[in-house]
């Protein structure tokens, strides 16, 4: 026999037998080391979004999906997915969507950058947590920055800086809560929106009357007044109120305006989507040029000064 | 002692001197491709050690017994066969073949086993170890063994294999951690538009190589420290 002929006859035999015992061994330890997987696991992270917001207060979709399957939590916490996914992933489950209403982002501030007093010149990075560090950027020591630390943390493009004031677009907000989370001064919170429109207190200042005057034009200055006209719906949190949204109902339209034209600072705003005859009013308003989408690296958002 | 510093110097010139991505560019991908966190890029390093030392052991065994020249394998069947023992036979050609199968079989059946028995572990591997399947710094290590194994005299014994293939993983988690943690830094730096992503990061990649370039010729010293330290 020729040298040619048993090396071919050798490898083919080396290979086939290789690949037959190896075929064997990973088929055995595929059966022995088998995981029981729980099979809603992967029809629920199919019905969610994807998206990865960790509004749902879990890492990713799949660890809400995880958790679901568990039966550690409930439904309709996804915020991007809203009512269509809570009822897919009930469907899946077996039980019963509960009534919820989608959670927004409000900003608790309402001052631009003109009504903010005592500001000092601040040439340092152009963020908002720089900005906390140093004393003096502005008399107030509760309010917005507006240097955009939750326009950049956004994902869905709804937050944004308008005139120093950061401004929620609620035709995008999905209320994943990630500028709440960035905001260095805690004034973003996710309100429970029963209605496209909802009462919001519009100051975070908890300083007293003659200091609130002194660095804001138009911050709220603890009279109580909303209190006395709504003592249910209004309670005072230090020398804030606070609204107590359990209590809260959007049909009661006389009663919320009660309050609204109680307050001496007009400190309560509706905030949300426009009503249609509040779109009307503004009509005839030209509007103001359409921003255009601007690509950019994670790189461009940090801007250095100096 | 010889074997010892023969052991230490193999590590030291793979981990360092030879180092895989650094002067073999082998492995490339994951070393551009995961060195964006340090904790990532360690851990993709610490995957590709464990792999490495796995396949490089496994792969020792079929080229020691199959395919190297004079292995006994061949040199039994040639002998049944009636064939003249002054010729040789010869089955370096599937060395290719032979290693990727071992290396993908290998990191199936870790993978399953480490599902089962370490789910910790398997979650932090998780993404990395299929990946790892097509990492040519595993070939290359099971390669270079090979290239040792021509010599019937003086073939590698397993481990010195095994050295090479620790020195061959630790160099290469070297090298992305320290890669990362630069890369890290530079997310910070006014780096000019058209050398931002990539191109930064190949610079970067060309200079530590050249860093590394300074070990050159440094085994002949460790040589001597190490035999009159070990005498």
């Amino acid at each position: 026999m020729s040298l040619a002929l048993v090396a071919l006859a050798l490898a083919a035999s080396v290979l086939a037998i290789l690949a037959v015992a190896m075929g064997y061994v990973l088929g055995w330890a595929n059966r022995k080391f088998h995981v029981a997987v729980d099979p809603h696991v992967e029809l629920l992270q199919a019905a969610l979004p994807g998206a990865n917001c960790g509004g749902c207060g879990y890492i990713g979709c799949s660890e809400y999906a995880a958790a679901l399957a568990e039966g550690n939590t409930t439904v309709g916490l996804c915020a991007p997915g809203g009512g269509s996914c809570a009822q897919k992933l009930a469907d899946i489950l077996g039980v019963e969507v509960q009534e919820s209403c989608p959670y927004r982002a409000v900003v608790h501030c309402s001052a631009h950058t003109h009504q903010r007093l005592q500001r000092a010149g601040y040439e340092g990075e152009r963020t908002c947590v720089s900005a906390n560090l140093v004393a003096g950027v502005q008399g107030c020591t509760y309010g917005c920055l507006g240097l955009g630390d939750c326009a950049r943390a956004c994902q869905y493009a709804a937050a944004r800086i308008v005139d120093g004031l950061s401004t929620i677009d609620y035709d995008r907000c999905v209320g994943c809560g990630a500028c709440s989370r960035t905001c260095p001064r805690n004034i973003i919170t996710l309100v429970p929106f029963k209605a496209e429109r909802m009462m919001v207190v519009a100051c975070s200042n908890q300083d007293t009357a003659a200091d609130v005057r002194a660095v804001c034009e138009v911050g709220c200055i603890g009279c109580k007044a909303c209190v006395r006209v709504a003592p249910e719906l209004i309670s005072m949190d230090g020398a804030l109120p606070a609204i107590n949204y359990d209590h809260y109902n959007p049909e009661e339209a006389e009663a919320l305006e009660s309050v609204l034209e109680k307050c001496p600072r007009k400190r309560y705003l509706f905030v949300g989507k426009p009503t249609p005859e509040d779109l009307a009013a503004v009509e005839h308003e030209e509007l103001p040029e359409a921003v255009t989408a601007d690509f950019k690296t994670t790189v461009d958002d940090t801007e250095w000064r100096g | 002692m010889e074997t010892l510093t023969g052991l230490i110097l193999i590590f030291i010139s793979a981990a360092l001197i030879n180092n895989f991505v650094l002067h073999y560019f082998v492995g490339i991908c994951p070393f551009l491709g995961v060195s964006r966190r340090v904790d990532t890029a360690f851990g993709m390093g610490c995957a590709v050690t464990f792999v490495i030392s796995i396949s490089t052991m496994l792969n020792w065994m079929f080229t020691s017994f199959i395919l190297r020249p004079g292995a006994p394998l061949p040199a039994w069947v040639w002998r049944t066969a009636g064939g003249n023992p002054q010729t040789q036979l010869d089955l370096s050609v599937l060395s290719y073949i032979i290693y990727i199968f071992v290396i993908a079989s290998s990191v199936q059946f870790v993978e399953m086993y480490v599902r089962k028995f370490s789910p910790p572990l398997y979650k932090s591997f998780g993404v990395f170890l299929p990946l790892i399947t097509t990492n040519c710094a595993i070939l290359f290590a099971s390669l270079e063994v090979l290239k040792h194994m021509q010599d019937p005299a003086n073939l590698w014994s397993l481990p010195q294999a095994l050295t090479l293939a620790l020195g061959g993983g630790i160099g290469f988690t070297l090298a992305i951690s320290l890669m990362a943690g630069i890369r890290e830094e530079l997310d910070l730096c006014d780096v000019p538009r058209p050398l931002r992503g990539a191109g930064i990061a190949l610079i970067v990649a060309g200079i530590m190589a050249m860093a590394f370039m300074g070990f050159t010729g440094v085994e002949k010293g460790v040589e001597t420290a190490l035999t009159s330290l070990l005498r």
